[in-house]
Parts: structure tokens; C-alpha cells; sequence
């Protein structure tokens, strides 16, 4: 018993040694100075830190590159398009549909559907939703990318509440029935409030998905606030292109700062993601 | 209430869905058949579908899409499954912190993956070549582009199967193991007859999730290798935006979605009539708050 243990934990400390690592890595290079990211062998242990990478623009000839700090114009898009996206797909798509799956429409046909609209690729639909966003206007533009995103939020929300839906015991709602109240009363003041817990999930998971989105933000929008709607991931994107092979520490200065938002709201939600995920088929 | 009734408030509640589903999946999808089966100058044609049997970037992406599924599902599946195993086996102090450690990669992004493996792959600068005492060009080499974007999703998406796989196994009642242990069954025995006919459910729904998310692939090819070197990293995903909006051929392009969608849909059709997982999911008949 006592040999077993030690042998699991060493496995879990390369397990987290492999997880963390990357992450450990990316962090200490968007602190180190500049002699210390290029060098071999590389340092795994700074000896000079600094946070001059994150608002000091990389030395490039004769143009001044971009800083970590400057991702403030794509960080308000992402995070307008990320929240009004979860909120909406979560609110007035995803509740709902998920209630009338669990108590009104027995048909499974319904929920298949859900998990049709799941499973096709966003490179399948890419480019009818381009057609369409052009000629209703609203390419490189905020609710352009909210219409899209809703295309993988409200179905995700759909499954993942119908887990949390179908766990609300019946005799209440039946109780309020028998009091009078109408069904759509019922469904605001008594059903939706017990579904927080899904509900909150479904917006953290959706506010995730939506704020790492790529292609879509990729050839739907291509000017940052306040001109147009490009998103975080694509300031990214720029900044390797342009970055690649000389300003590491503000590469990964800028990295973290992306990181950071969904790392955090990501933690947050762990403990309530297994049972939205496996839409109540396992019980923890 | 009748079942016509509530039919009605049914629907009600889920018009939102309906609408937004004939809006933004039926017409898409009428969308690419229309320009599928025209050419650009709007007449019917069914160029667009011969010349995918002539079209040798495309079964380099169809083989690279294999590939990448396959080794990816192979990585993710395993590594997810045993650090499950591993994991729940484990009766130390640290076990839920070991739970969040293992489940961090998941929420970062995936550009911000590439930007990472970006820097840790680096031949001359990079951790790694440092401790494999080789400088070796990881995205620069034919062979070892596509393992290497496999490993580099891999690590994003093992904690994903390992979540699930995870919970299932701590759904699974302790009584079944002290009745096994009373009946003197070894470890792999209950490992055998025990454990894993209980999480054989969740281990599906793992597999169906995991295998969509899979295919979604798209960002760290983009980024990390452009599809490079020569094709060997084109999978279909990344194809289908190259035509579109690199050569601006919208009709080939459409038809290649189609193709996509079709295998995905055969795919998943596959695995619902093949397995059991529909009637987990609730998908075939309804099961009242599910398995366990």
C-alpha cells in the first residue's frame, strides 16, 4: 500500500510538472530581461526580474512595435463580444430551449439536433456566415461577431443546462402549478433560479470559448476598438507574425495577458464544469 | 395539461433555438450547396465536386486529418485516461490540488498555446532541445511537423478527457469495492470487472466530445506552421480557408464544407448507432437525470 502511493504520487508530479511547465515558462520569459531569454544553455530560474517587457515595444527597425499593454483596444472587443455572447446564447437561447427539452418536447430529435449543431467545424460554416455578416453589414463589427459566436454558445448552452434542468425535482414546479401560476411563470421565478449553478456555468464556458475564438475573428473583423471588433486572439496573432524570432519577452508579455482572464474565470468554474459536460451522467 | 398544450409552451421556449438554427445552420448549409453546385458565374455545374477527385492537396488534407485525429485522440485519450486512473488511485492530502493542476491547460487559449510551444520548441533558444541535448526544427521538418502540432493540442486537451474519465470514476459507489475486496478479488480485478464497466458511459461521452473538439482543429496550424512545411500540415480544416479566402475560390471552398460536414456527420452517426452513448446522453429514449 505504503510503495503503491509513492509511486502515484512521483506519476502525478511529472503529470503536473508536464501541465505546468509551459505555463511556468511562458511567465518567467515575459519577466526576464532580454540577456537572459537568449541565451544557451536557457535559465529555468531568473535571476533579474523586470516588467519593463509588458509596456516596452521591441526593438524593430524603423517602426515602433507593438506592447502587451497596447492589446487594450482587442481586449475591449473580446470582452464585450465574449460577454454578450455567453449572456445572450445563455439567457435567451440556451435556458430555455434546454427547459422545453426537459419538460415539454419529448421528441429526441430535438436533441439531436443540439448535438448536429455541435459538431459542425467552424471552417465548415465559415464561409456562409462571411456571406452573410457581408451583406447584412455588419463585418468587422461587434454584434457581426455576436451572431456568429451564438452558432457554437447556444447549442453548448442547450446541452450543458439540460443537465442541470432535468436534476430539478418536479414537485415544485408541479406545487406552483397547482398554485395558479402559468408555466412561463414558472419557469422565471422558479425553474431558472434553481438552474443558477448550470446557468453560471454555461456563461463561464461560453465566456471561454468565445474569448479563445479564432477563425471566425479572423476573417469576419480586421480592425481593433474603437474602429472595428478584432478580437484579442488576432492582436496575438499580429504580434508573432511580426515578432517571431527577436521580441520574445513582450511576446510573452502578451501572452499572459491573454491568459490571464480565462485561466482565472476557468478556475473558478472546475468544480461545476464535469456535470455540465456529461449533461448529468455522472453525479459527483 | 394535454401533450398537445404543452407541445405548445414547448415550442414557445424553444422557438429562440429553432429560429437560430434555420437562420444560422439551414440556410448556411443551403448557402454551400447553392454555391457548391454553381460555378463562378452562377451557372450549375458539378466542377467543383470533380475536381476533388483530381485535387492532390486535398488527400494530403483528408490523410493529414486522419493522421491528426488519430494520433490526437491516441495522446489525449491515453494521457486523460491515466492521469484519471492515476489520480483517483491516489489517497494522499493534495488530491484536489493535484485535480486543479491537471486541469489548468484546458482554459488557455490556443493562440496563446502556440505563442507558448512557439518559444519552448525553439531549436536554439527553446527549454526543450536544451534538455533533449539536440537542436532539432520541430515545425521546419516534414516528419515531425504534425506530431509536434499533436503534441502541442495534446496538452491543451488531455485535461479535458481526464476531467470527465475523472468524475466518472468517483461516481463509482465504494460499497462496489468492499463487497469485491469481501469476495477477495485482487486490485485488476476490480480495475476489471468493476471500474471499468462503470465508467464505460462516461468514457463514450469523453470519446464523442473529445473526437468533435478534435476536429475543430484549426488555430495552431494556422499560427504555428501555416499549414507547412510544403502540406504536410494541411488538414481539411485549414484547406477549406486557404481556398476561400486565399484564393478566393467561395464555390470550391463550399464544396470542400460539404465534404467536411458529410464526414463529420458519418462520423458521429457511426458512433451513436455503433455504441450505447445515445441512451446515455439521453439522446434515444428519456432517462430521468441519467446513468449512476
Amino acid at each position: 500500500m505504503k510503495k503503491i502511493d509513492v509511486l502515484l504520487l512521483a506519476l502525478l508530479i511529472i503529470f503536473s510538472i508536464i501541465s505546468l511547465f509551459p505555463i511556468y515558462w511562458i511567465v518567467i520569459t515575459a519577466l526576464k530581461v532580454n540577456s537572459e531569454i537568449f541565451t544557451t544553455p536557457p535559465v529555468f530560474f531568473p535571476t533579474k526580474i523586470t516588467l519593463s517587457n509588458f509596456y516596452t515595444p521591441g526593438e524593430r527597425f524603423g517602426e515602433v512595435a507593438q506592447t502587451a499593454f497596447g492589446s487594450f483596444p482587442w481586449m475591449i472587443n473580446s470582452a464585450v463580444v465574449a460577454v454578450l455572447s455567453s449572456l445572450i446564447g445563455t439567457f435567451f437561447i440556451g435556458a430555455p430551449a434546454a427547459y422545453a427539452l426537459t419538460r415539454y418536447l419529448k421528441n429526441v430529435w430535438l436533441a439531436r439536433t443540439v448535438l448536429f449543431m455541435m459538431m459542425i467545424p467552424e471552417a465548415a460554416l465559415v464561409i456562409p456566415f462571411y456571406v452573410m455578416i457581408m451583406r447584412m453589414n455588419l463585418i468587422n463589427t461587434w454584434w457581426g461577431l455576436i451572431l456568429v459566436y451564438l452558432s457554437f454558445i447556444a447549442p453548448l448552452s442547450t446541452w450543458l443546462l439540460m443537465g442541470f434542468f432535468s436534476e430539478i425535482p418536479r414537485s415544485v414546479e408541479e406545487a406552483a402549478s397547482i398554485d395558479g401560476l402559468s408555466a412561463y411563470k414558472i419557469f422565471f421565478r422558479i425553474s431558472l433560479p434553481m438552474a443558477m449553478p448550470g446557468i453560471i456555468v454555461s456563461i463561464i464556458v461560453n465566456f471561454i470559448n468565445a474569448w479563445n475564438e479564432f477563425l471566425y475573428a479572423l476573417v469576419l473583423t480586421y480592425t481593433p476598438f474603437p474602429t472595428g471588433s478584432q478580437t484579442v486572439p488576432l492582436f496575438l496573432t499580429d504580434f508573432i507574425v511580426i515578432e517571431k524570432t527577436f521580441a520574445w519577452g513582450g511576446l510573452a508579455a502578451a501572452g499572459v495577458i491573454v491568459m490571464i482572464p480565462s485561466i482565472i474565470i476557468g478556475l473558478y468554474a472546475q468544480k461545476y464544469l464535469v456535470k455540465g459536460w456529461t449533461m448529468g451522467a455522472v453525479k459527483e | 395539461m394535454n401533450r398537445r398544450q404543452a407541445t405548445k409552451i414547448g415550442l414557445v421556449f424553444a422557438a429562440p433555438l429553432l429560429i437560430y438554427f434555420f437562420v444560422f445552420f439551414i440556410y448556411p448549409i443551403f448557402l454551400l450547396f447553392k454555391y457548391s453546385f454553381t460555378n463562378s458565374y452562377g451557372a450549375f455545374s458539378l466542377n467543383n465536386f470533380a475536381s476533388m477527385i483530381s485535387d492532390p492537396i486535398l488527400s494530403y488534407s483528408l490523410i493529414n486529418t486522419l493522421y491528426y485525429y488519430v494520433g490526437s485522440v491516441a495522446i489525449q485519450f491515453t494521457g486523460g485516461f491515466l492521469a484519471a486512473i492515476v489520480l483517483n488511485s491516489y489517497s494522499g492530502r493534495l488530491k484536489s490540488v493535484f485535480r486543479l493542476i491537471l486541469y489548468v491547460p484546458l482554459t488557455v487559449s490556443p493562440i496563446v498555446i502556440a505563442l507558448m510551444w512557439l518559444i519552448i520548441f525553439n531549436p536554439t533558444y527553446g527549454p526543450l532541445d536544451y534538455i533533449l541535448r539536440s537542436p532539432i526544427n520541430w515545425f521546419g521538418s516534414t516528419a515531425l511537423a504534425m506530431p509536434t502540432i499533436i503534441v502541442a493540442n495534446g496538452w491543451e486537451y488531455v485535461p479535458f478527457v481526464f476531467l470527465i474519465i475523472y468524475a466518472g470514476l468517483q461516481a463509482v459507489p465504494r460499497q462496489y469495492y468492499e463487497a469485491a475486496s469481501i469476495d477477495g478479488m485482487n486490485r485488476w480485478q476490480m480495475f476489471r470487472y468493476i471500474t471499468l464497466p462503470s465508467i464505460r458511459p462516461i468514457m463514450l461521452i469523453a470519446f464523442l466530445l473529445n473526437s468533435i473538439g478534435i476536429l475543430q482543429g484549426f488555430t495552431l496550424v494556422y499560427v504555428l506552421t501555416n499549414g507547412g512545411p510544403g502540406f504536410s500540415t494541411y488538414i481539411l480544416s485549414f484547406y477549406i480557408y486557404k481556398v476561400a479566402f486565399s484564393y478566393f475560390n467561395l464555390h470550391y471552398a463550399s464544396a470542400l464544407s460539404l465534404l467536411f460536414i458529410a464526414i463529420i456527420g458519418a462520423f458521429v452517426y457511426a458512433v451513436l448507432k455503433l455504441t450505447s452513448v445515445e441512451k446515455y446522453l439521453g439522446l434515444r429514449r428519456e432517462t430521468e437525470g441519467g446513468y449512476g
